[in-house]
């Protein structure tokens, strides 16, 4: 997919479009906030990451507000060393759907930016009833789960970590992006929570079933899908 | 030109003082001379009146006899002037030989200047038409009354001039009472801006420079004490990230010099970004500790529900719970409004959860409640651990302290500096407590809306 980078810093700028590349997309980069705005106005693109201080005193921020009072609705992610709380309010208030903090590591930036696009590609899709991979079925209406004939009861808020799981299913989840979307939490709880919540999932979806829906993958989250 | 506020104020209370005295000046005025003349205005119209009646009704002969009568009752005598004028000019009678203002219209009260006597002398006068031609005029020596008018008005021009004078010692006066407290206050600012923050205002009384002193006095308080917490991060950073800095710094080098191959290299590596992200957590939170403390995020207060707020954490770590052995109880009460952060107060819960879980280990019983008791809502974790030596409880909250037997375990001894923060922060507190046995920690925060009363 196109992405446009706006960062100005060239080793990070380096470092998002070599990983970009290897994944499979076609980045381009600007590094001035006048440049990036003219970019990302007037052509269209999947994405566009932005850095929040660029060169030339431009606020990334008001790159975002341009797009949306043009009624555009490209997916934006904000990378900021600016990570105080009332910082990421505003980001988000200004119409970024995504914000996050440096240093990151590489594969949360590119865990959000497929989801992000993945979410504004269904945005125009009709409401699903069920959600299906391989013989796991979710229905969204009685909410109920089964796996091939076999009903699986679970906790609500297991509920909506698999159905997270399962929208995003062949992508990796970090386990932040699972903490904001399904416990609501922005801040780091600092122990591995996360890993147990899923484990528990794993254990009520995939125990006494094949193929394995859950994979972790070593130090950066979790893929869901028949393959690992 | 700009006046001082002294000056300002200085000016408009002479002029208010100017004002009042002229007002009351006026008023005393028209009570005493302003009355007196009217009286004898009265009286002239009542004599001339009976006097005309007398002549049109009685007999136009009896007039003289009258006029004399009435100038030797005794009653101002000496003051009236009485005379009957034919309409060549002739004075036919009365106490003035001539009367030189014979075009004076009839009918009407006038003043004018006569002598009399052999001196000049204000008179008040009224002419009538008797009907045949001849007129009768009845007047009042004035001099008197005008002596007393001069009297009253210096009195008064006297009495303006003391006020005045008043004024403008009020003047100098009101300027000093406002520049030497100003003085002060704008020493002390000027000795606090050329460096000595200790500086404080000098105590000004109980008025409202005092009071003002007071203000500031307290808002330097605050810069201080946040001044010292930057400090304070400073010295943790210093202390605390330079360790782990060296660490990596001397794992790379190490992995620099050795010719371990490829694979030494990579595993250098991984420790060196594990290491790094270490330091970011830690950095993070020290960061977040200053934010939180210096209380710039208030205004990002929305109205929270702690009821939820401490179910979503239960939820959240059910699952470590379980897996820990660990009993994981909630109790919740209806209707606890409060203004804060969802997510800081989430995170100072999670906090709590996370050590009691840790600290009182496999087996043990933690319960999570909500409470509201008056005005005050709180949320607290309690625990059947071993609790907290008791000497250590004042000093859990400090950054990077960790009680003695718990360094084993993972932490950064930063989690409860970063909960009292955040409580601090609300307008609440933190309170931890040994319960013998267990823990208890309790964030309290204020409560919206009507006190209710307490639970059990």
């Amino acid at each position: 997919m196109k992405c446009l980078v706006i960062e100005d810093d060239p080793i990070t700028a380096d470092y998002i479009l070599k990983g970009l590349r290897e994944a499979g997309h076609l980045p381009f980069l600007c590094r001035s906030g006048l440049d990036g705005l003219h970019h990302a106005v007037n052509e269209e693109w999947d994405i566009v990451i932005l850095d929040r201080l660029l060169p030339g005193g431009v606020e990334g921020l008001s790159i975002v507000r341009r797009l949306r009072e043009l009624e555009k609705a490209t997916p934006v992610l904000v990378l900021s060393a600016l990570d105080a709380i009332d910082e990421r309010v505003l980001g988000l208030r200004s119409g970024a759907d995504d914000y996050l903090p440096k240093p990151f590591a590489f594969q949360e930036l590119l865990a959000r930016v497929e989801v992000l696009v993945r979410r504004a590609t269904a945005r125009g899709a009709p409401p699903q009833q069920y959600l299906q991979v391989a013989d796991l079925v979710l229905d969204l209406r009685s909410r109920r789960v089964r796996r091939g004939e076999t009903p699986i009861p679970l906790l609500p808020r297991e509920f909506r970590l698999l159905e997270y799981l399962m929208r995003n299913s062949g992508e990796l989840i970090t386990r932040t992006m699972l903490l904001e979307a399904v416990w609501d939490c922005h801040f780091d709880p600092q122990t591995n929570v996360i890993n147990v919540q899923v484990s528990r999932l794993r254990s009520k979806i995939d125990k006494d079933f094949n193929p394995a829906l859950i994979h972790t993958i070593r130090g950066a989250g979790y893929r869901f899908g028949p393959e690992a | 030109m700009k006046l001082s506020i002294a000056a300002r104020l200085a000016a408009s209370y002479g002029l208010l003082v100017m004002g009042t005295v002229a007002g009351v000046a006026g008023v005393f005025y028209g009570a005493t001379i302003g009355l007196l003349e009217q009286s004898i205005d009265r009286e002239i119209e009542t004599i001339s009146r009976r006097l005309v009646d007398q002549y049109q009704v009685a007999a136009p002969g009896s007039l003289p006899d009258a006029l004399a009568r009435e100038l030797t009752d005794g009653a101002y005598s000496d003051e009236e002037i009485l005379m009957l004028i034919a309409a060549d000019g002739r004075v036919l009678s009365g106490n003035l030989l001539v009367w030189p203002l014979l075009d004076a219209p009839a009918g009407e009260l006038q003043s004018t200047w006569l002598k009399r006597r052999g001196q000049r002398t204000p008179v008040r006068f009224l002419l009538r038409d008797l009907g045949d031609g001849n007129r009768l005029l009845v007047g009042r020596d004035m001099r008197e009354q005008q002596a007393m008018r001069e009297l009253v008005l210096r009195a008064l021009v006297v009495g303006a001039l003391v006020a005045l004078g008043l004024a403008m010692g009020g003047t100098v006066y009101f300027r000093r009472q406002l520049e030497s407290p100003i003085g002060a206050i704008r020493r002390a600012t000027n000795e606090i801006e050329s460096g000595d923050l200790g500086r404080r205002m000098p105590p000004l009384g109980d008025d409202e420079f005092g009071r003002l002193a007071t203000d500031i006095n307290r808002m330097l308080d605050r810069i201080e004490q946040l001044m010292d917490g930057v400090r304070h991060v400073s010295n943790s950073i210093a202390h605390d990230l330079r360790t782990p800095l060296t660490r990596i710094r001397s794992r790379l080098e190490l992995a620099l010099g050795e010719d371990g191959g490829a694979e030494e290299a990579r595993g250098a590596m991984a420790d060196a970004i594990a290491g790094i992200d270490d330091l970011i957590v830690l950095f993070n939170r020290l960061l977040q500790i200053a934010e939180t403390e210096s209380g710039v995020n208030a205004r990002n207060f929305t109205p929270i529900d702690v009821n939820r707020i401490a179910e979503d954490m239960v939820e959240l770590y059910d699952a470590s719970a379980e897996e820990q052995g660990v009993a994981l109880n909630l109790t919740t009460r209806q209707g606890q409004p409060t203004l804060g952060d969802h997510n800081l107060i989430a995170s100072a819960l999670a906090s709590l959860i996370d050590n009691a879980m840790k600290y009182a280990g496999s087996g043990a019983q933690v319960e999570v409640a909500a409470h509201a008791c008056r005005d005050t809502v709180s949320l607290s974790v309690k625990d059947d651990g071993p609790g907290i030596p008791p000497e250590s409880l004042p000093l859990v909250t400090q950054r990077f302290y960790r009680v003695d037997p718990s360094r084993s375990l993972p932490g950064n001894g930063l989690g409860l500096s970063i909960v009292e923060a955040i409580a601090t922060m609300h307008g609440g507190r933190l309170e931890l407590r040994n319960l013998y046995p267990g823990f208890e920690a309790e964030i309290i925060l204020p409560r919206r809306g009507l006190p209710v009363p307490c639970e059990p």
